[in-house]
């Protein structure tokens, strides 16, 4: 018989996690940074690097606490409950995941630097056309030689030391880790409607080093895919925190709001609509744990069972979030009410690490019905 | 976490399909059609062969002549049915009572109706809804009065599935006069041979008769035939709702996945290069192994004795509803053709599809409505106020 239960560490963590945010991160908190188009809440990033967090990921030979992904997965659960704002996911679950197998010594230098939280480290991969798709990619690279070109969506690039830059190299997508100081890296503000900071990254003539080279040439795609897998999965494990705490918001005010000489929660209309709310909230979170467990245990069908949670992830998150603002009503509207907060934290996490399309498209394949299939 | 199945639970499932192998489903006519949940068609001799197998009573205690095999199996054996599209449409039924008569049943009913279940020769209607009592049960009017060592039965239930092919009835009467509402109810057990019971056919929207409306006119019960206490029949109907509901939808999952694999079949062969048919699937895909995880989680809630009623009244209306897109979607998949029955020229995977299209619309109404579902999570999952009553 399977066994749902969250690990003693899990729940540890979780409590801590909880307990912290509350504390340390309240929803005030979170409203100010996002409001802020170069907001970053670095007082709590230095605390949670005091927590471990950065490095849970991480070896311990590196510094790190070399924890698990459920334990992961279980922190970012409650870093979406609390809305947190930080580059948790981009810099300790997707960068260090890929830098982990990468190797070399700049790489391991980094990581007991993200351990210890003293740097941050980005990614930036998609152009123009905004995808995530190795066919994509223009950006030339060769090492040794010279940079020069644009990324786009690069987040938290206000804030990060290092950056990931994958380009098309001679033997195929290839990976660099440059540091963000390198004479002619610039990096632009874009202003997007989420509150999460996103960057264009403006490669001017920037010397590349055989050093810079992050993994082997031609393997930048290689090395990134699970690194964007996992990423995946945490994104769901946000999205699905931050559902449940609309749910927790809306149940709250469906008891206290009275109208008609009775609370609305007692309305059936409303009633019903909460129902909804925790039917997306539980299949999204129990899909979440499924896969964490396809991908962990190394079962063949991890990369479908990821795509899959994804998508109805993303999905379901995003229509109790739209439906959360039914409920609250006008006050919700309003920018100093939270939900919008959730509400583009959701967005802004369905369409990170591969969207629903690209992800259906994996499902799709896994069920036998290949994109291109022979006439 | 552990989404993963056993040893023993991986062996008992090549059991299973070793059993299936041995008796295919096409190999068993149907007595009763079936009802689209995922169970398949009714058929007796099925059943008796699960029986010979001692998988009816498989996790029943010894003391009653179970094997006291883990509930994990169980999940197996219906997951593993289900995607064969086996006909084992009493099964639920069977669990259901088999829990209930072992947990609150007489001794009588122990020592006769168990080795029955057991053996795969007894199956049940319920009596439950009436004409005037379906969403709001408590109306119900079916009455029965004690005479000396038979309660005398007079009434009338409707929508008993597969009443007229089953060998007994559980039927909700009150027996306290002078009580309303909640108070004075008992399940009787109503054997189907006994006089006064006049069993007729509901011809459904499908053309086939699932449904069953039983008159009964001075029908005489022994006694101890009665499932718990007298006057205590609703507390225990609700006690078992949550594992009932379950039990009753566990197999939508598995049986949706089948359904959509027969439609990948379907776009593979005749419209491959079909883009739209290929999203829309995957995106089916994705709803059902989501459903799927949900029921996972309620099975673990219930394995261990904890609440899960909003867990499993969430899973009963996303799998009904779901059953409904993907029955919907296939009716486009399929075109023009789709509406041709199983037999007729130019029919499509055997008629299965127009005919659970059908099915499906039953099912948000059946085993409490999607609206008790949701008023039943909101108040007693999220502890939102309940709606209050009409007077009158």
């Amino acid at each position: 018989m399977m066994d749902l239960a969250f690990s003693p560490a899990q729940q540890l963590l979780q409590q801590s996690a909880r307990a912290f945010l509350q504390q340390r991160c309240p929803l005030e908190r979170v409203q100010e940074v996002a409001l802020d188009p170069r907001g970053f809440a670095a007082d709590l990033w230095k605390e949670i690097a005091g927590l471990g967090w950065p490095g849970l990921l991480i070896s311990p030979e590196l510094g790190g606490s070399g924890g698990s992904v459920g334990e992961a997965l279980a922190l970012v659960e409650e870093l979406g409950r609390a809305c947190f704002p930080s580059p948790f996911v981009a810099s300790a679950v997707v960068a260090t995941t890929a830098l982990g197998p990468a190797g070399g010594r700049r790489a391991r230098d980094l990581l007991a630097a993200l351990a210890m939280g003293e740097r941050i480290c980005t990614l930036a991969v998609p152009e123009e056309s905004g995808r995530l798709d190795p066919e994509a990619l223009t950006l030339p690279v060769a090492a040794p030689g010279r940079l020069t070109g644009r990324k786009l969506l690069v987040p938290d690039a206000h804030v990060a030391t290092d950056v990931i830059v994958l380009g098309r190299g001679a033997a195929g997508p290839t990976a660099l880790l440059l540091p963000m100081d390198r004479a002619g890296i610039g990096a632009h503000a874009l202003d997007s409607m989420t509150g999460d900071k996103l960057f264009e990254l403006e490669l001017t003539d920037v010397a590349i080093g055989p050093d810079d080279l992050l993994g082997a040439p031609g393997g930048g795609w290689a090395l990134l895919a699970p690194a964007f897998r996992l990423g995946a999965l945490a994104r769901c494990a946000e999205m699905a925190g931050a559902a449940q705490r609309i749910l927790e918001l809306c149940v709250e005010h469906a008891r206290g709001r009275v109208q008609g000489g009775r609370p609305i929660g007692g309305y059936q209309a409303v009633q019903h609509a909460c129902a909804d709310l925790y039917r997306d909230v539980e299949s999204a979170r129990w899909l979440t744990w499924e896969a964490e467990w396809t991908l962990t245990t190394g079962r063949p069908d991890a990369d479908a069972a990821v795509a899959a949670a994804k998508a109805y992830v993303a999905e379901a998150s995003l229509r109790v979030a739209r439906r959360g603002h039914q409920i609250m009503g006008a006050i919700g509207y309003c920018e100093e009410h939270p939900l919008h907060l959730f509400h583009k934290r959701i967005l802004a996490a369905s369409l990170d690490a591969g969207d629903s399309t690209g992800h259906l498209d994996t499902v799709a394949t896994s069920l036998g019905l290949p994109r291109d299939r022979p006439a | 976490m552990d989404f993963g199945f056993s040893d023993g639970e991986r062996a008992f499932a090549d059991e299973v399909r070793a059993f299936l192998r041995a008796h295919p489903p096409e190999g068993f006519p149907p007595d009763g059609t079936d009802a689209g949940y995922g169970s398949g068609a009714h058929s007796h001799a099925f059943t008796r062969a699960l029986g010979e197998r001692g998988w009816l009573s498989l996790t029943w205690p010894r003391e009653h002549g179970g094997q006291e095999r883990p509930m994990g199996l169980l999940l197996v054996l219906l997951e593993e049915l289900a995607a064969a599209g086996a006909p084992f449409g009493p099964l639920a039924g069977c669990l259901q009572v088999a829990e209930s008569i072992i947990r609150n049943g007489s001794e009588t009913l122990q020592r006769e109706i168990l080795p029955q279940i057991a053996a795969g020769r007894a199956t049940f209607w319920q009596g439950y809804s009436e004409p005037g009592a379906g969403s709001d049960l408590l109306a119900l009017e079916t009455r029965a009065r004690l005479e000396r060592d038979h309660w005398v039965l007079d009434g009338r239930k409707i929508w008993s599935s597969h009443a007229g092919i089953a060998t007994h009835g559980t039927v909700l009467a009150r027996t306290d006069p002078a009580s309303t509402r909640s108070r004075g109810l008992t399940m009787l057990m109503v054997d189907n041979r006994l006089p006064g019971l006049d069993v007729r056919p509901i011809r459904s929207l499908t053309g086939q008769v699932y449904h069953y409306e039983v008159f009964m006119d001075g029908v005489r019960v022994p006694r101890d035939f009665v499932m718990g206490r007298p006057g205590e029949g609703f507390g225990q109907l609700l006690r078992g709702l949550d594992t009932d509901r379950f039990w009753g939808r566990f197999y939508k999952a598995p049986f949706l996945r089948r359904i959509l694999g027969l439609l990948v079949e379907h776009v593979r062969a005749e419209r491959p290069d079909d883009a739209v048919a290929r999203h829309r699937l995957a995106h089916a895909a994705t709803e059902i192994a989501a459903l799927r995880a949900l029921f996972r989680r309620a099975a673990w809630l219930i394995e261990r004795g904890l609440p899960a009623t909003g867990e499993v009244s969430a899973a009963k209306v996303m799998a009904d509803e779901l059953g409904q897109r993907v029955l919907s979607l296939g009716m486009e998949l399929l075109g023009p053709s789709g509406v041709l029955r199983a037999g007729s020229r130019g029919a499509r995977l055997r008629g299965e599809i127009e005919h659970q299209y059908q099915t499906s619309w039953g099912h948000t109404l059946a085993g409490g409505t999607s609206e008790i579902q949701r008023t039943t999570i909101a108040v007693r999952a999220l502890g939102l106020p309940a709606e209050p009553r009409a007077r009158g």
